[in-house]
């Protein structure tokens, strides 16, 4: 079968802050100053495909090119080198605890992240309801996002990605929001769009997240694929590595 | 559990624009808390500049029969360029939180960040126009066609800086100020409150490049003197305006799929 989606020798870095000039003052006054140029080597050479139907788990410790190799596979950042085919509509499910608009309340920001998404206006209207009860927020239609938690506004841009869903589903730590029984809940929708054959691309810290919810797992280390398998076999292995090192803050497997 | 049915996302017209139609909704209702009363703020800076520059300028020129239409024509056509220019530019800053949500087309972003100028710049050429006709000097339909396209055409102005800005602001994170500064020299470069005669000929040529310059004169020409420029101005208003447009559209095009990379 062809894969959904099919990256090869996928490259990426970028300017780390120290090295770049960010105004035009600071162009203007180091024209002729040799240029420090400092890049960080996010993704090397990396090639993998997601077959119809499959649930392929991403891990790796924080840095490691995860969300990164996401983004270039959602279209959102450009590969340096290598190629990204994309076979099949693709619903990114990234940073959605962060960035809403803290002015309007949470009816209007579902119609704005929902069109972004890709979904019409009448399908938002009618499924706004729905979205509400799914994130636990009927209560707070109309409150402005400013008044949100962190927790809140997670859950109701989760409740919005699934809903806007098409045939491969890019996930970026989805079962660590929201309280025990969102992500029950999240893990039973997960589980349905699975089983109705939508192809997934899961990243998680959590080993045990992998091991359940994938079929198959690849573990990133420095940008490189360092070992790719069976989602168990890939998941035990990435636990060891974590209780070999000490670990980095922010490090630790997320509890579920 | 709570039932939840999934919707399939296709490409559509349908999509599109209800993504336009809620970037204009949401940015009116924020700026205006989506009230007509909020809007009148909007109104409220070209007007006080108005009636502070009419209280100053009107003694300086007091033998200009039409100063106070001229002036506030002026007003409000470069108000316009200078409040949609600087939304325009700020544009993909401000959204950057959608950008990293899902690949749509951001130009969308840019050219919908002009809408509350546009509304406006349309209500106020309403009152102009109705104030015209009340005082007997009901400009003709032609005049009215020329005046509407001079306006499209500034809109295209300012579409083309702010689809090259909005990308390049993400780079350059001072711009903002660059253009702060040129668009309140511009204002004293346009014959906004004083008439371009008193200035020699020789320097005209230099005044009509600033882009807000021959859509103010045309404007003014067109409404108040019945009079069009002839086709050959037309023609170099035309040209500078695909010109930035071009430019922009070119600039935009190069940076901006690596935009969501600056945030």
């Amino acid at each position: 079968m062809t894969p959904r989606i099919e990256a090869v020798g996928v490259s990426k870095s970028f300017v780390i802050p120290t090295g770049r000039r960010e105004t035009v003052r600071e162009h203007a006054l180091d024209l002729f100053r040799p240029r420090r140029k400092e890049r960080l080597q996010v993704l090397d050479d990396v090639s993998f495909e997601l077959r119809p139907g499959e649930s392929l788990g991403l891990m790796g410790r924080n840095g490691c090119g995860k969300s990164t190799l996401l983004k270039i596979v959602a279209g959102i950042y450009q590969a340096d080198a290598g190629r990204v085919e994309v076979r099949a509509a693709v619903t990114p499910i990234l940073e959605l605890g962060v960035g809403w608009n803290p002015d309007l309340d949470a009816i209007d920001n579902i119609e704005l992240l929902g069109t972004v998404m890709g979904l019409t206006l009448r399908e938002l209207r009618r499924a706004t309801g729905s979205i509400l009860a799914f994130a636990g927020l009927e209560r707070f239609a109309h409150l402005e996002l400013r008044h949100y938690s962190s927790g809140m506004a997670a859950r109701l841009a989760y409740a919005v990605a699934f809903r806007a869903v098409r045939d491969v589903l890019i996930l970026d730590e989805i079962f660590a929001v929201g309280d025990a029984e969102f992500k029950e809940r999240c893990q039973v929708r997960y589980r349905q769009l699975h089983a109705a054959g939508h192809s997934m691309l899961l990243v998680s810290h959590d080993p045990r997240t992998i091991a359940l919810f994938c079929d198959r797992a690849l573990l990133l280390d420095g940008g490189r694929i360092v070992l790719a398998g069976p989602a168990e076999a890939v998941a035990d292995r990435y636990l060891s590595i974590l209780l070999e090192s000490p670990p980095l803050p922010g490090d630790e497997p997320v509890s579920q | 559990m709570i039932p939840v049915v999934a919707t399939d996302v296709r490409q559509g017209h349908g999509r599109f624009a209800g993504l336009v139609w809620t970037l204009i909704r949401t940015d009116f209702k924020t700026r205006y808390h989506g009230t007509i009363g909020g809007f009148v703020w909007a109104l409220l800076k070209p007007l006080t500049m108005f009636l502070v520059l009419l209280a100053v300028f009107s003694y300086v020129f007091a033998g200009q029969a039409q100063y106070k239409l001229d002036l506030i024509i002026g007003l409000f056509l470069y108000e316009f360029f200078q409040e949609s220019t600087k939304t325009g530019l700020l544009s993909l800053r401000a959204k950057g939180y959608l950008l990293t949500k899902a690949r749509f087309p951001s130009w969308v972003i840019v050219l919908t960040s002009a809408s509350n100028s546009v509304i406006t710049v349309v209500l106020f050429s309403i009152v102009l126009l109705a104030f015209l006709a009340l005082t007997g000097r009901a400009p003709s339909g032609g005049a009215v066609a020329l005046y509407t396209l001079y306006v499209g055409l500034l809109f295209a102005i300012v579409s083309g800086f702010s689809l090259a800005a909005s990308v390049l602001f993400m780079r350059y994170r001072d711009l903002n100020q660059v253009w702060e500064v040129v668009t309140q020299a511009g204002f004293f470069i346009a014959p906004i409150v004083y008439p371009i005669g008193i200035l020699p000929e020789r320097l005209h040529v230099y005044l009509y490049v600033w882009p807000p310059t021959p859509v103010i004169l045309f404007a003014r020409s067109v409404l108040l003197q019945g009079k069009a420029p002839s086709v050959l101005a037309h023609a170099l208003l035309l040209a500078e305006t695909c010109l930035i447009l071009g430019i922009g559209a070119l600039v935009y095009r190069l940076r901006a799929p690596r935009v969501a990379e600056d945030l």
